[in-house]
């Protein structure tokens, strides 16, 4: 005959503590896996917008980035941007250069389309459509959340590709050609994918989706 | 080698990557911000720690002190405000490095023009009698390399004495003085007889530094 033997004080403390701990690995773990966790995910369709059709929406892992164009400060700039985001090329373009809390770039059309990712020439990629003048004579302030189009070493090479900047880079004006500003959404950026030891990134984040709002 | 190999990985693994505008911008290592809130937009950097620069490192320039900066940083800017934005915009002039014992192979050098990265690299330590005076050399020679169709060296040339023969080259002579002549002579300063782009440098300069009563002095002198 077994003796029933009652749990002690001790080893329904250490009972406790395992499973308090098991609990509390688990959350954690999930907590650190989903990078997307804590961060504010905003509806456009719930925010008025002064000039709404200046308004385009950047759908990352992470939730909704919402820009507002600048048509009168580059109208060339502009025009390219918005037509590439009606024709959704950049739909599945990687973040292909991210360098944490400093600037994402993205929109090679060629060589950064998810399943057919070059990362070799990545970065060097074209849209089909021929590169454009800079426009870098307005006064412009790259403050944080500036969005820019990127180009070549030379000027009047800006093409598909645009970058987002994470900090305030007053050396950017008059070199790059700004397009507009983030107006929402700025932490979400701040979650892509990005190295310590790389500006390219092995494996990157993808644009869902980029939409003007009307 | 192998093992060096090894270790170069990695450090380049474990090292994080430092993003450096000002070097992403104008490709110069080591400097910093000294001011860029200038009313024709020009922006000063400084050289936080000695840099090499070119294909071969033969550029080199090292770091001044604080001290120094804050001085030749008046007088540089002085000078340079007398541009204004659309002008240095036409000749694409944007950046300033200021740094001292600025040399190119070994040889000391008042200032390194670079149209195409819009930079003027500036030895602070240059002749104090000539420094001010300097600096608009080196802006002529922007403009020069920005807009090289428009000055014909040939027509120059033929404006001297057709005895006189230039330098090969800039470097190629030992006279380099930069005292003004008291009899111009057609040339301004022994170094005016260097190159053509050199001489048209010290004219130019000449004319942006001297008070104005002095070029009309010199435009009463007979010509060469």
């Amino acid at each position: 005959m077994i003796k029933e033997i009652k749990a002690s004080k001790f080893e329904k403390i250490t009972l406790i503590f395992l499973i308090l701990l098991g609990i509390i690995t688990f959350g954690t773990y999930l907590i650190i896996k989903d990078k997307c966790l804590f961060v504010k995910n905003f509806d456009p369709n719930n925010i008025n917008f002064i000039k709404p059709n200046n308004i385009t929406i950047l759908n990352a892992p992470c939730g909704n980035v919402i820009i507002e164009l600048y048509p009168t400060i580059s109208p060339n700039g502009v025009k390219r941007f918005v037509t590439l985001i009606k024709s959704n090329a950049y739909e599945d373009i990687a973040f292909h250069r991210v360098i944490k809390n400093k600037l994402v770039q993205a929109g090679d059309l060629e060589f950064g389309k998810k399943g057919s990712l070059n990362y070799r020439k990545i970065g060097t990629g074209k849209s089909g459509l021929g590169s454009i003048k800079s426009e870098i004579d307005n006064d412009f302030n790259y403050t944080k959340g500036s969005v820019g189009l990127a180009r070549t070493f030379k000027n009047d090479t800006e093409d598909s590709q645009f970058f987002i900047i994470l900090q305030d880079e007053p050396l950017f004006e008059g070199e790059y050609t700004p397009i507009g500003k983030v107006l929402y959404g700025l932490e979400i950026l701040k979650k892509i994918k990005h190295q310590r030891n790389s500006e390219y990134i092995l494996r990157p984040d993808f644009i869902n989706s980029f939409k003007m709002l009307k | 080698m192998n093992l060096l190999r090894a270790i170069l990985l990695l450090i380049i693994f474990i090292s994080p990557i430092k993003a450096n505008t000002i070097f992403n911008i104008i490709k110069i290592p080591n400097l910093e911000i000294y001011e860029i809130n200038t009313k024709n937009k020009l922006k000063y950097f400084y050289a936080a720690a000695p840099f090499r620069l070119g294909v071969q490192k033969n550029i080199a320039c090292s770091n001044p002190s604080k001290k120094d900066l804050e001085i030749k940083y008046k007088t540089i800017y002085k000078n340079l405000s007398r541009y204004s934005y659309n002008y240095l915009k036409m000749i694409n002039l944007k950046y300033i490095v200021m740094c001292e014992n600025l040399s190119i192979s070994e040889l000391y050098t008042a200032g390194i023009p670079d149209n195409i990265m819009k930079t003027l690299i500036l030895d602070i330590k240059f002749d104090e009698n000539y420094f001010e005076r300097v600096i608009h050399h080196e802006v002529f020679h922007i403009m020069y390399l920005q807009h090289k169709k428009i000055f014909n060296d040939e027509e120059w040339i033929k404006l001297n004495n057709s005895n006189f023969k230039y330098a090969k080259c800039s470097t190629c002579t030992k006279n380099i003085g930069l005292e003004k002549y008291y009899k111009t002579e057609g040339f301004f300063t022994e170094y005016s007889k260097s190159t053509a782009s050199e001489d048209m440098a010290e004219v130019y300069s000449h004319m942006i530094y001297l008070e104005k009563n002095e070029i009309e002095q010199i435009r009463k002198l007979p010509f060469r």
